[in-house]
């Protein structure tokens, strides 16, 4: 029975979301140049032997642009997983489920990724 | 999930042909319509009708060949229409596959028989006529009017000639919501999102150098769902049947956000 001003206005606007919507559009300029890199970095190396590879990844700059990219990849697929879930989940339930399973997805590979790339850069 | 098919009561069954010409009539002379058909009443599904018009007898326009269904093969037909030059809105439903205006798509723009549907996504009430209350109600809802706090001028609020250029693109809307209808993301979530043709009505104000309550109109556009569903798809500005450009709208708007919050 609410009037439909009533229900377009909902519980009003969230004064968010920018925020989420310049993060993402960061993280895929910064995402740019360093897939190029890591996808130079695995080209290079084709074929090389296994303690070159680690020598390289080991190295702190490398180190420190695969760490970026790992951060920087995660954060951009957690924003546009839960773009689609905005775009098509409907029902608050499965949506808070949804999110929260990519949300995890997200942290659980981008911290993986984290540690890997601490160890080999590290020598442990 | 979003429901990506009709649900049952939904699905459109084949219609009625109403009026198929003699043997022997030239076929160039007859032009196929066939359009969508849904009786409240009548508790059936919606139907898509064929109808055949006598084009030596009617206009070239696609409103046109749908007065004079009405007026010469069936007078149920029901459609909204008003000012038949492109003025009004009014007749905005799908043609050809295209939300445009039924009074300015050229009948030969279209090959073979002419599909014509309300617009999608939204309720039918009946025929081609949908039910637009909840964009009227998302129009209101973002205010669409001059709003002032400096004490009101003698005469008027003036506006330099550059300012008033910039509701250029803008102004010119007539909220016939073709775009909003062709916006994938405002079928999935038109409860919460506004839709490209609400948006660039918001930006038209917050683009008026009159208006004095630019920042509060931000905060309330400020919003996941409101704006954000926008992924420049482009349908908006691809269906806009007065060639604006709904997405740059939106763009600017997105623009002012991060400028102000980034």
């Amino acid at each position: 029975m609410a009037t439909p001003l009533k229900r377009v206005r909902g519980l009003g606007a969230a004064h968010r979301g920018t925020e989420t919507f310049w993060r993402q559009r960061m993280t895929a300029i910064a995402n740019i140049p360093l897939v190029i890199f890591l996808i130079l970095s695995i080209v290079s190396h084709i074929g090389a032997p296994y303690d070159e590879v680690r020598a390289y990844f080991a190295q702190p700059v490398v180190a420190v642009l695969m760490l970026a990219l790992m951060i920087s990849a995660a954060i951009h697929m957690r924003i546009g997983l839960k773009e689609i879930i905005d775009d098509y989940v409907q029902g608050e339930g499965a949506r808070v489920i949804a999110i929260l399973l990519v949300t995890f997805f997200a942290a659980g590979v981008g911290l993986a990724s984290v540690v890997a790339i601490l160890k080999i850069g590290l020598g442990s | 999930m979003v429901q990506f098919t009709l649900p049952k009561n939904s699905k459109v069954k084949k219609g009625k042909a109403w009026n198929p010409p003699a043997q022997g009539a030239p076929a160039a002379r007859y032009r196929e319509y066939r359009v969508y058909r849904f009786d409240p009443d009548a508790g059936d599904n919606p139907r898509l009708d064929t109808y055949w018009v006598d084009m030596e007898d009617c206009g070239p326009m696609v409103l046109d060949a749908l007065i004079w269904i009405k007026n010469n093969v069936d007078p149920t037909l029901t459609f909204r229409r008003s000012c038949r030059e492109g003025v009004c809105g009014s007749c905005s439903m799908n043609i050809a596959g295209t939300n445009t205006l039924a009074c300015t798509m050229h009948a030969d723009d279209a090959r073979g028989a002419i599909a014509v549907y309300p617009l999608p996504h939204l309720p039918v009430i009946k025929d081609l006529v949908p039910d637009m209350t909840g964009f009227y109600a998302q129009l209101r809802a973002i205010e669409p009017w001059l709003k002032t706090d400096s004490p009101t001028p003698q005469k008027e609020w003036r506006q330099s000639k550059e300012d008033r250029d910039k509701l250029d693109g803008l102004y010119e809307c007539i909220l016939c919501a073709c775009c909003s209808t062709a916006c994938p993301s405002y079928w999935w979530n038109g409860d919460r999102y506004l839709g490209p043709a609400i948006l660039l009505q918001a930006d038209r104000w917050i683009e008026d150098s009159r208006d004095e309550r630019t920042g509060e109109r931000l905060d309330e556009l400020d919003d996941p769902f409101r704006l954000y569903r926008c992924h420049t798809i482009l349908n908006c500005t691809k269906a806009c049947p007065k060639g604006l450009n709904p997405a740059a709208a939106i763009a600017s708007l997105k623009r002012k956000l991060v400028e102000r919050g980034e």
